[in-house]
């Protein structure tokens, strides 16, 4: 794993916008970064991060049924006791899931280390799937990398898969926050490939969700059966509409099980249960007391880095603000970030149904990953 | 040398997103069914068709007019699209007052009156429900309006224009569906994405 320069392509920035990627500089700051890319080994890429995302995925669904038997576990995850039976039931009746993204400290060699699951509303997704991928055939093109040179990115191929494979109702509809044009941006991508895989799809604005008589309905008044909804399920349960949520004769994506894994309480729990795999950190549940040397304290539900504190090794103590403070805590063992030049870089690790589907890396300058860090493609040699 | 396989897509195209490609959505080829369009019983009775089947499907779009008229907050809001003295209460209360819809200018039936003599019992189609459960390859009769700007043409509960002037016209069944006038509570999600606006993004 190498961060190597690379000269960008000219006038990239105009054809980012002309396919709708208006957030790749972010109040003058860039987002999308094509100053350098990060190589890899084919080895590398399926032995240290495709293999062990798919066993960490498997190991994370092999706990769903403890935890639903578990009222103890339900309760550390601050999962309101009016959902579990509905979470229950969406689990057993095998509501499909669509995607979900893991955070891995990875430095080219040992085992990747997992921080945690973004298995509810997991973006960056346009950028991996798309634009990375088409930054790879341009410098291909451009003979600025050599013929055969390959990235780990099977993410828009998947996706279009498990549309038209997963049993979805029809009219499909796609939903995100009216102010983010970033979540816009991440809806309208997916409906552009669940439309290339056939699907009859419709967007509808969060706040224009309707009720009538507790039946989830569209603007003109027609009940909505499907629903992909880029938004956290631990801010529906708490809004006006969660008791619809019951009534509805709705499907969602994410199904509703998932808010148990996108939960940072699965890392104890994960833990607690595979206690000294290769890929996992000792974490436990934590009250909101300063962290020691060599740890980090996360909230349950908590994104983009905010509400986060860490004490490295040595004693610097970072912390991140944020709007996250009303649920628990858990610790986990801190896995510094590498270091390439004067950035930290984080791995994600995309899964699509139950494969693995690719890699996005973010650049910070902080060991806290945060909406501000950049993002940065990738490629395979060997 | 050994050609191993990809590990990023075969294609990462996009359709919709491109600002250049037009959608062209084509709807499957549905039949045209023919109904009548009339201002009142009269007029459809000069028409030759039986009085008191026209009678009856006048009587039938009357009930249905207040299930079905679009609702708006206010008299000035409904004005606004059906013109000054084209609007009445509607049935239903909000805190500040009643709801406003238009008034019914008109009718269509569903089945052709003279001929086959179809007419539904009254009452029978009265529920929206009803109306389309009971085919929707059949044109159920409805009220129509008239929008302030456009006088002449009819239009359903649902902004359809169907026809522009009494008699026979042809239309596509789906497209005149009778269905309840909406009245959701919205803005049920939504509220911590207002309380907690720090970050750029609800994902993550």
């Amino acid at each position: 794993m190498k961060r190597q320069p690379i000269d960008p392509r000219p006038g990239w920035q105009d054809f980012a916008q002309s396919v709708g990627f208006s957030f790749h500089t972010i109040d003058n700051e860039p987002y999308w970064d094509e100053s350098a890319y990060y190589q890899f080994s084919l080895q590398q890429i399926e032995q240290d991060l495709e293999t062990p995302t798919e066993e960490l995925h498997q190991m994370a669904l092999d706990l769903i049924p403890d935890i639903l038997a578990s009222e103890q576990q339900l309760q550390q995850l601050a999962i309101p006791e009016r959902f579990w039976d509905y979470i229950a039931a969406s689990w057993r009746s095998g509501e499909p899931h669509l995607y979900g993204r893991m955070d891995f400290s990875y430095n080219g060699s040992g085992p990747a280390k997992l921080l945690e699951l973004n298995y509810d509303t997991p973006t960056s997704l346009f950028e991996t799937g798309f634009f990375q991928w088409v930054w790879l055939e341009d410098q291909l093109m451009r003979g600025q990398l050599p013929p055969g040179t390959d990235q780990f990115n099977s993410l828009q191929d998947k996706l279009e898969q498990a549309f038209a494979q997963l049993p979805l109702a029809q009219p499909f509809y796609f939903s995100s926050v009216t102010e983010s044009t970033e979540d816009k941006g991440t809806v309208d991508y997916l409906m552009d490939i669940a439309l290339q895989a056939g699907l009859n799809c419709r967007y509808i604005q969060l706040e224009q969700l309707g009720d009538i008589d507790g039946q989830l309905v569209d603007m003109d008044g027609f009940p909505i059966n499907g629903l992909f909804k880029l938004y956290p399920w631990e801010f529906m349960l708490q809004e006006e509409f969660a008791g619809t949520i019951l009534s509805s004769k709705t499907q969602w994506l994410e199904p509703s099980w998932k808010l148990l894994l996108s939960n940072k309480g699965i890392l104890p729990l994960l833990w607690q249960k595979y206690q000294g795999h290769p890929n996992l950190l000792p974490a436990f549940f934590a009250d909101n007391q300063p962290v020691e040397a060599g740890w980090v304290k996360k909230p349950l539900f908590s994104r983009e880095g905010a509400n986060v504190e860490l004490v490295t090794a040595s004693g610097q103590r970072l912390t991140e603000d944020g709007p996250y403070t009303d649920s628990g805590y858990i610790r986990q063992a801190l896995a510094p970030l590498p270091k390439f030049g004067d950035s930290y870089t984080l791995i994600g690790s995309w899964v699509v149904g139950d494969s693995a589907a690719g890699i996005c890396l973010r650049e910070d300058n902080s060991l806290i990953t945060k909406d501000s860090s950049r993002f940065l493609p990738h490629i395979i040699v060997d | 040398m050994t050609l191993r396989p990809s590990k990023r897509s075969q294609k990462a195209a996009l359709i919709f997103m491109l600002p250049a490609a037009g959608l062209v959505l084509n709807g499957c080829a549905e039949k045209q069914v023919a109904a009548q369009v009339f201002s009142t019983p009269d007029e459809c009775a000069a028409f030759y068709n039986p009085p008191e089947q026209c009678q009856a499907a006048f009587a039938e779009a009357e009930q249905l007019h207040p299930k079905v008229a679009p609702r708006y907050a206010n008299k000035q809001e409904c004005e606004a699209d059906f013109g000054a003295g084209q609007c009445e209460t509607a049935p239903e209360k909000h805190q500040q007052g009643s709801f406003f819809m238009p008034m019914m200018m008109g009718f269509m039936a569903g089945q052709m009156l003279n001929r086959g003599g179809l007419a539904p019992a009254a009452g029978q189609a009265a529920n929206p429900q009803t109306a389309a459960a009971s085919g929707r390859n059949s044109v159920p009769t409805q009220p129509l309006y008239k929008s302030r700007d456009d006088r002449n043409t009819f239009r359903t509960a649902t902004n359809t224009a169907v026809a522009s002037q009494p008699g026979t016209t042809n239309i596509r069944p789906s497209a005149v569906q009778p269905k309840p006038a909406t009245l959701a509570r919205r803005g049920g999600f939504g509220a911590q994405a207002a309380q907690r606006s720090v970050n750029r993004s609800y994902g993550g």
